[in-house]
């Protein structure tokens, strides 16, 4: 298994002077040391595959939980890996939702297909806004990423043919997915194969690149590098894995409305990835997951934060009874800044230690904090 | 006495071009927003709408004495419209922009956005998301002639716009305070060697673009009557933008320039192509215009540096 392959990552044991006593830094081993760990695996695979799937109320959540990680991903190809800014990632999701929707049910095109499609259209709408991108950089990238969604909401999303004259496009499961617990396995295996590829990713020679082209672009290009393919080359990545998960969403609600891809939607992506933490492809799938199912948890468990803010707004002599509509934002928002401000690692800094104890290092809480060639976003850029 | 032809021209073109134009003057003066942070910090602030926003409901609050606030006529409420935007622009500066000011700058533009939203959130929880209704400053036309009508709304807009325009031009130019806004914009340690301090002019900067953001807020929400959360940046700030960047991103006339621009040719283009054609052509059109500026002409109209 991956619990105790010596994978090499020598770059990541940088800090062991100031812990003398501990001995080496490396890899634990023998079975008090990897057993709580197969432990930990065992009962995660187990909720994840056994007990989500079985259960009639968490397993529509943990789809959408999983589709979300799917853009978290996505989207850090192009945030975390290259350090551009997108803000426009709902327009590809959306692309993907209505390519597959579209096809299945006014071309009928048959089901397995409609994926290839999304993920197809997707990667083309990406590649030419890539090619916008080789001109435009920075921050005006992240501007006509923006128009470029905003103008797909109100255009090509309203258009009638697509969109069904407005009525919203059907996308039906075929009938061995109807299950929602089934549906959110095949969004898994989905999932896994887009978590084994970001993996193969990073670690081939085009991951380097990539990472390169975010440090400086002039130097990756005196290294041989070209900085147009791979640039295009992570637009597009980004832009199909988006349309993926698009056509997962489409399935996933059952109609394709084009007002679901608005300027809410690409923040919470954006925050999602940023919270989660920027090139730690753990992390931003964490950050997808929180955010996909902030609804549910400020629903039941998180109650209590709704209360406090009717009690306080009454206090004060407002009426605040919208919360439903704004909690997710709110708290995103707020969860946003706190992570830029405080904790610009996001989750995946957090929780590093556990993370570093679950791939099979010793667990430490004052670690090798900002090792890792992306874990902190900017981390080298503060000349 | 008017000919079909004349009455076609009257509203295809000239009742666009003026509607824009007073459209545009809203989008030029949050333009000039973007403008004023483009050269204090050399970012784009995406929640200058937003703090129109703000400026806007405050004023709702107190023209209709929401909550504990007093119920106060119009001048007082607008004034403390623009306060409280200016309040907010200078909680953004000190509790986000200032401990993220050594980040790259994309960060910086991440967390405006989070700006953004945090208030999209906060005036949805307390004025509802079906949105309230803000009167204009004056009410009533200022004058008609065949289908054309421009309100005294309207002409304020312009007016105000205008001085505004100037004064910071002027203020930029001529006052030392100015140039030291441009100083630290162009090499913030050189600039606090020579004695000033960095810290204090960013929060200058933060809230003299509160300030304009807050009077084009509501102005324009005035001057539309819709008021919702998020409604101005869904509106207003995709086509500030584009008017800024279309001026030159660091030109001030520019910015003013170009949202008249902007304004005119989103009127027209919504005006006379069918929705069939192009659904939200005001929107594409805003959108062709900004790839085009970017692609063929990244300085803008007026701009020096690139």
């Amino acid at each position: 298994m991956t619990l105790t392959a010596p994978a090499p990552e020598a770059a990541t044991t940088g800090s062991a002077p100031d812990e003398g006593g501990h001995g080496k830094a490396g890899r634990d081993f023998g079975p008090i040391r990897w057993l709580p760990r197969a432990v930990v695996y065992l009962l995660l695979a187990i909720w994840l595959l056994v007990l989500i799937p079985g259960s009639e109320v968490y397993a529509p959540f943990a789809a959408d939980a999983v589709i979300y990680a799917i853009v978290a991903l996505s989207l850090n190809i192009i945030i975390g890996y290259t350090g551009q800014l997108s803000l426009g990632h709902q327009g590809f999701f959306g692309i993907g939702a209505f390519a597959a929707a579209y096809s299945l049910t006014v071309r009928g095109v048959p089901f397995a297909l409609t994926f290839v499609i999304a993920i197809l259209v997707a990667a083309g709408f990406a590649l030419l806004l890539g090619i916008a991108a080789l001109r435009i950089t920075g921050l005006y990238l992240a501007l006509i990423t923006l128009v470029f969604g905003l103008t797909l909401e109100g255009s090509l999303f309203e258009v009638q043919e697509f969109t069904n004259s407005g009525a919203g496009q059907p996308a039906d499961r075929p009938e061995f997915l109807f299950d929602d617990g089934r549906f959110y396995l095949f969004c898994l295996a989905f999932l896994a194969v887009a978590f084994y590829l970001d993996w193969r990713l990073t670690k081939s020679k085009t991951g380097r690149a990539l990472l390169a082209l975010k440090e400086n672009e002039r130097v990756a290009e005196a290294f041989g590098i070209n900085v147009t393919t791979f640039k295009l080359l992570a637009f597009v990545l980004s832009g199909g894995l988006a349309g993926l998960a698009g056509a997962l969403y489409a399935y996933r609600v059952g109609n394709v409305v084009g007002s679901d891809f608005g300027f809410f939607l690409a923040l919470t992506f954006v925050l999602m990835t940023v919270v989660g933490g920027l090139g730690n492809r753990i992390g931003v799938i964490l950050g997808g997951t929180l955010f996909a199912v902030l609804d549910y948890l400020l629903e039941g468990p998180l109650n209590f934060l709704e209360r406090g803010f009717v009690t306080g707004g009454s206090a004060l002599g407002f009426n605040v009874n919208n919360l439903e509509q704004y909690d997710v934002a709110f708290i995103g928002a707020l969860g946003l800044l706190l992570t830029l401000v405080f904790n610009p690692g996001g989750i995946a800094q957090q929780n590093k230690p556990f993370f570093d104890w679950l791939a099979g290092k010793r667990f430490s809480l004052h670690g090798d904090k900002d090792s890792g060639p992306a874990s902190v976003e900017g981390s080298s850029v503060r000349a | 006495m008017v000919t079909p032809l004349a009455f076609e021209f009257s509203s295809r073109i000239v009742t666009p071009v003026v509607s824009g134009a007073i459209n545009g003057a809203v989008y030029g003066l949050l333009g000039l927003g973007i403008v004023l942070l483009y050269k204090g910090n050399r970012i784009f602030n995406f929640a200058q709408a937003e703090f129109g926003a703000v400026a806007a409901f405050a004023c709702y609050a107190g023209l209709t004495g929401f909550g504990f606030i007093p119920k106060v006529p119009y001048p007082i409420a607008a004034i403390f419209g623009v306060a409280v935007a200016v309040l907010v622009a200078l909680g953004t500066e000190r509790l986000v922009i200032r401990p993220l000011f050594s980040q790259p700058k994309v960060t910086l533009v991440v967390a405006t956005a989070g700006v953004a939203l945090l208030i999209i959130a906060a005036t949805g929880f307390l004025f509802g998301a079906e949105g309230v209704t803000l009167d204009p400053v004056f009410q009533g036309p200022a004058f008609t002639s065949g289908g054309l009508r421009v309100t005294k709304q309207g002409l304020v807009i312009v007016f105000v716009l205008i001085v505004l325009a100037l004064a910071s031009a002027l203020f930029f130019s001529r006052t030392r305070t100015g140039t030291a806004i441009l100083a630290v914009s162009m090499e913030p340690t050189a600039t606090s060697l020579v004695g000033i301090s960095v810290n204090k002019i960013s929060a200058l900067t933060w809230g003299f673009a509160g300030l304009l953001g807050g009077v084009a807020g509501i102005l324009f929400a005035g001057n539309s009557g819709v008021l919702g959360p998020g409604v101005l940046t869904a509106l207003a700030l995709i086509p500030a933008f584009t008017a800024a960047v279309f001026g030159g991103i660091t030109s001030l006339p520019g910015a003013f320039l170009g949202g008249v621009v902007i304004g005119v040719v989103q009127a027209l283009g919504a005006r006379n192509i069918p929705e069939s054609v192009v659904p939200s052509a005001n929107q594409v059109v805003v959108f062709l215009i900004l790839l085009t500026v970017l692609l063929v002409r990244p300085a803008g109209l007026l701009g020096k540096e690139t």
